[in-house]
């Protein structure tokens, strides 16, 4: 078995780097990561108008749901950012989760090699660099809205802070963020669905599946830490840099 | 190796794992619209009805615990009137009893006085009996022994 024909049967079974593409005027969009995204976020909203079609003071039935996931976002956005600023920022960072965290789960419990594409295949839209690099663009303009909202253009003075010998490695700070962010994200999901892929390859029944169940905890885990992060640098250029003058 | 080798073949023929096309910005506008829906759907109602329950709660937390405050200050004032109720009961006995007291050594006195009394005139009319007796018999005692000095005198002449 030579390497060539191995990597034959692997292109063909994994179709890593095929997309579906969709031509909108001179731009291509890959289309199997919009509709997969598309489905998550009708999943969320689904959720959403049922639980909160009739809010009560006691809650019953979904509104238990969705008030539990509230509070579970709002803790992330409280931990990171405060007390005292965490409210206008609880829908950015909890949508962050939500939607990573549904998306990520849509990946690894649906079965979407039974949905045959032309060319490429349906998984969970966190799998594509271009959603996580969207995202962590947004968070980080997100921190520069939080910063100069906050402070003005002394947001910037946080460069030169402590010294302005270390205004390089401060600037290169904003190119590693989102760089960081959004490359875990992708990395982590398309290992997942590449492992499971080789894994079902190799043993089709019951091995892949103690795997199957450790990525759906490693798909949560990865939302959370990518709307933690977001939170925490959100809640880092709130307070500024270093935390030095301005503890008021 | 195997990722060389796809990456290689991915790039010759348009695609592969790092293929940054107009999908990105469509999915953060699709994300920032979701904020918006979400926000207005979800987080500013769930937000509210929370708060409210959490004031709801807090007030009538509040609202007890007035009560609670109202009943116990209650039941200090019954207290304390009780107990005052109690040494008030305490000092009427007391001054019962010392009234009582009172009347009984008062009556003593004079019961005792009156006997006093009886008893200082009965030795008085004892003794005036006892110095009439006396005197009687000291002039019995005289004429007999006038008599007998007479026979004696008498019988000798």
């Amino acid at each position: 078995m030579n390497l060539s024909f191995f990597s034959h049967i692997f292109l063909a079974e994994l179709e890593v780097g095929h997309h579906l593409y969709w031509h909108l005027g001179k731009f291509t969009v890959h289309g199997q990561v919009l509709i997969t995204s598309w489905i998550a976020i009708a999943l969320i909203l689904t959720v959403v108008v049922l639980g909160t079609r009739q809010l009560q003071r006691e809650p019953a039935g979904l509104q238990n749901f969705v008030e539990y996931a509230l509070e579970f976002v709002q803790g992330i956005a409280r931990a990171q950012i405060g007390e005292k600023n965490f409210r206008p920022w609880v829908p950015y960072v909890g949508t962050l989760f939500l939607f990573i965290f549904v998306s990520n789960w849509m990946g690894n419990l649906f079965p979407w090699k039974l949905i045959p594409l032309p060319e490429g295949e349906l998984a969970s839209p966190t799998n594509d660099i271009n959603t996580t690099a969207g995202l962590a663009l947004l968070t980080s303009g997100m921190y520069f809205v939080a910063g100069i909202s906050k402070r003005g253009l002394g947001y910037f003075r946080k460069y030169i802070e402590p010294t302005p010998v270390l205004l390089p490695i401060n600037v290169l700070e904003d190119f590693t963020k989102p760089l960081s962010l959004s490359f875990r994200l992708f990395g982590n999901i398309l290992a997942e669905e590449l492992v499971i892929a080789v894994l079902v390859l190799l043993v089709p029944l019951f091995i892949p599946v103690p795997v199957m169940i450790l990525f759906l905890f490693t798909g949560a885990i990865q939302a959370l830490i990518f709307s933690t992060l977001s939170a925490a640098y959100i809640g880092e250029a709130l307070e500024g840099h270093g935390g030095g003058e301005h503890h008021d | 190796m195997l990722f060389q080798i796809l990456l290689a073949a991915e790039v010759a023929e348009k695609g592969g794992l790092f293929d940054f096309d107009a999908t990105l910005p469509l999915i953060a506008i699709q994300f920032l619209l979701l904020v918006a829906v979400l926000n207005a759907l979800f987080y500013e109602p769930v937000t509210r009805t929370m708060d409210s329950r959490s004031d709801y709660i807090r007030t009538t937390q509040a609202e007890a615990q007035e009560r609670l405050d109202k009943v116990m200050a209650l039941t200090r004032q019954y207290e304390t009137e009780i107990s005052q109720a109690r040494l008030k009961a305490q000092q009427l006995i007391a001054e019962a009893e010392a009234a009582a007291a009172r009347i009984r050594s008062e009556k003593l006195a004079v019961v005792q006085a009156e006997l006093q009394g009886k008893l200082e005139t009965a030795r008085i009319q004892l003794e005036e009996e006892k110095q009439a007796a006396l005197s009687q018999l000291q002039q019995q005692v005289d004429e007999i022994a006038a008599q007998i000095l007479q026979k004696l005198l008498g019988s000798a002449r």
